[in-house]
């Protein structure tokens, strides 16, 4: 017995000590240190606040929606959110696909979202997606695709997305127009259910403008770019100055535009037929509302009537001392039709508010500037 | 609206009316959207430190009279170190295709790089972006940040030429043409939404996006300015102190003269009416809106 314990133990000393496995090092959990904590938001925990667009973004945009076919303008916005500011840093368009072929055509679009990703990704640019842009006319932007499309974001990115709407035809008046949307919980959540019948809109409290809330948005030109626009825009003195320096003229490469003032009319018969086209849908989505909500009357009053004859008929019968019928199940007996959903309406609505009032502020404008321009000839 | 410093070049082109510019021939001039523009300057900013100068492929339309119009701007990976220089086709061509399927009007035109130095990697360069818009010729653009000392921002255009006994692709001359940057209505007011606050220069970063009413103000302001501009002159002229320009007083005259009183009467009006008229009809649409909104809450039981 001693022999073979030594022995092991000789043939023990022999080997090669067994080394101790390195232990794994566990992974040293270190805090965020809190003057980056703002920075560095892994939990999305802050809450968006604002929205700051860039200047390449804003011209971006602004030349898609200028040059796609009617309002089809829509593509996606790259950039990050940090410390409650979600900051867009580059887009991209997304190509115009028709409703036709709608299974190829998602998939051409998901190939071709994927495929910029990766390239913009290859030169240092972002590739984060955190919303997407669309542009509309006169301030139509309330319908059904958007809303998907939003539900969808604000369900799979962080921090929900935000939607840029851009208005053409307010940029071709003269002023550049951005704003900012999200969908509020109380929309999101009637969404989720799918239900948004009468007494569903009644607890969320839901009018068309509490589908949208609007995030504060600011737009940002690096230092870059105001140094080159500034350079450009510089006034170059002209041999005029030096006699009459009262009328120094501005050769910039930037000049002012006086286009804000023109006394046309705009687009106001436009927006008029709009409104009114609009008011007609609504007028007949009401009527279908209307429509179906006589039929579900109709059909409970039906099934009313006869679980009332029932159970008539089974009072009959116990005075007549037999058994009484069973009470069958009247739902399967009637079908009742589902609530109609009131979305739809209530888009309509919001799009007749909005060109209410796009109108009323082309109006504004144009009375301030015809008393301007009577002010002057009439002296 | 000239880009950049003053150079004393001498622009040679037919510019002639009716001049329509067959494949072969160099273009003659060349515009830029400010999309391009800012695309190259947050490709720039984005560059690793190894880079000096970024390059990209330039898109575009061309037209008949030799004109060339740059609509949008990509970045390129490229790898420049002393002996070589190596430029990412692949990435190119499949951004390229996507981009050509957003806009399917815009076409390769050229390629643009930042720093103005040309040397024989540029001509290298510009051989191989020749090949991409043959028949047509490729134009370059080299964009000045303006960052370094003693470089002033700016942008030039340039059509390689051969030059030298032997045609190799090194051997190539850039030639400058003019450019411009133009802009239309729609970019126009997203520019103005960027440079209307760069003289503050508290606030020099950030702008917000502002209603109508205020940009009518501003406008009209700086009309009132421009009104009392002229007339401190024409006090000053009248007074004797300056002497008077008669090209600049039949100018005010034409400007200010014609009374719009007969135009007024008719029109003028009615139009006043109209206006009203719609924005009251707006007002009334809104709260008509809401009101159905508020209705559809109230439960008929």
């Amino acid at each position: 017995m001693a022999a073979a314990t030594s022995m092991a133990a000789a043939l023990a000393a022999s080997l090669p000590a067994p080394q101790a496995a390195p232990a794994p090092s566990a992974p040293t959990y270190e805090a965020i240190p809190a003057s980056m904590a703002k920075v560095i938001d892994i939990e999305a925990e802050i809450p968006i606040t604002s929205v700051q667009l860039d200047a390449i973004v804003v011209s971006k945009i602004t030349k898609h929606a200028k040059e796609a076919p009617g309002s089809s303008a829509h593509g996606l916005l790259l950039g990050l959110d940090l410390d409650g500011t979600l900051e867009v840093w580059n887009s991209f368009a997304l190509p115009h696909h028709s409703n036709d072929d709608d299974d190829k055509s998602a998939k051409g679009v998901a190939r071709y979202q994927s495929s910029m990703l990766r390239s913009l990704k290859e030169v240092q640019a972002d590739d984060s997606v955190i919303g997407f842009y669309q542009g509309m006319t006169l301030g139509s932007f309330f319908n059904q695709t958007l809303v998907d499309t939003q539900a969808i974001h604000q369900e799979r990115l962080r921090h929900g997305g935000v939607v840029i709407v851009h208005d053409i035809s307010q940029t071709a008046r003269g002023n550049a127009s951005f704003r900012a949307f999200r969908l509020t919980k109380a929309f999101l959540d009637a969404y989720k259910r799918h239900n948004f019948s009468t007494s569903s809109l009644i607890d969320h409290r839901l009018t068309f403008s509490t589908i949208l809330e609007e995030v504060p948005l600011k737009i940002r030109t690096n230092a870059l770019v105001s140094s080159f626009l500034g350079a450009l825009s510089e006034a170059t003195p002209s041999t005029t100055t030096q006699s009459s320096p009262a009328l120094a003229t501005s050769s910039a490469a930037i000049p002012p535009s006086y286009s804000r003032l023109n006394l046309g009319t705009g687009n106001t018969a436009r927006n008029l037929e709009m409104v009114v086209e609009a008011l007609d849908n609504y007028k007949t989505e009401e009527g279908n509302l209307a429509y179906l909500q006589r039929q579900i009357a109709r059909e409970r009053a039906k099934a009313e009537a006869y679980v009332a004859k029932r159970k008539e008929e089974n009072a009959t019968r116990i005075a007549a001392g037999l058994a009484p019928l069973p009470e069958e199940d009247v739902s399967r007996l009637f079908k009742i039709p589902p609530e109609p959903s009131r979305l739809e309406s209530m888009l309509l609505l919001g799009r007749i508010d909005a060109y209410g009032k796009s109108l009323e502020e082309t109006a504004s404008t144009g009375l301030v500037k015809m008393y301007a321009a009577k002010a002057n000839a009439g002296n | 609206m000239p880009l950049g410093p003053p150079s004393s070049a001498v622009f040679i082109q037919n510019t002639a009316p009716g001049f329509i510019s067959t494949p072969g021939r160099p273009p003659t001039s060349v515009t830029v959207h400010p999309v391009a523009l800012f695309s190259i300057l947050d490709h720039y900013l984005r560059r690793t430190d190894a880079q000096e100068r970024v390059i990209g492929t330039l898109l575009g339309t061309r037209s008949d009279n030799g004109e060339v119009e740059v609509r949008s701007a990509f970045a390129v990976l490229h790898s420049e170190t002393e002996v070589q220089v190596a430029v990412d086709m692949e990435y190119h061509r499949t951004m390229y295709d996507l981009h050509h399927k957003v806009n399917p009007k815009e076409v390769i035109v050229g390629w643009y790089s930042t720093g103005s130095n040309l040397n024989t990697y540029s001509a290298l360069i510009q051989n191989f972006y020749s090949q991409e818009t043959a028949p047509h010729q490729a134009i370059h653009l080299a964009l000045n940040t303006g960052v370094e000392e003693g470089q002033k921002a700016g942008v030039q255009a340039y059509v390689g030429s051969p030059v030298g006994v032997n045609p190799k692709p090194e051997n190539c001359v850039f030639v400058p043409i003019p450019c411009e940057l133009r802009f239309n209505d729609a970019e126009r007011s997203g520019l103005d939404l960027l440079t209307s606050n760069l003289s503050d220069s508290v606030n020099a970063t950030f702008t917000n996006p502002s209603s109508d009413l205020e940009l009518l103000e501003r406008s009209l302001v700086s009309v009132y300015e421009m009104l009392d501009r002229v007339l401190s002159y024409v006090q000053s002229v009248l007074s004797g102190e300056v002497k008077g320009d008669a090209a600049i007083g039949r100018y005010l005259m034409d400007a200010l003269g014609p009374s719009t009183e007969d135009l007024e009467r008719g029109e003028f009006n009615s139009h006043l009416q109209d206006t009203l008229t719609v924005s009251y009809l707006a007002n009334l649409v809104r709260s008509q809106a809401e009101v159905s909104a508020r209705l559809a809450l109230v439960k008929a039981s």
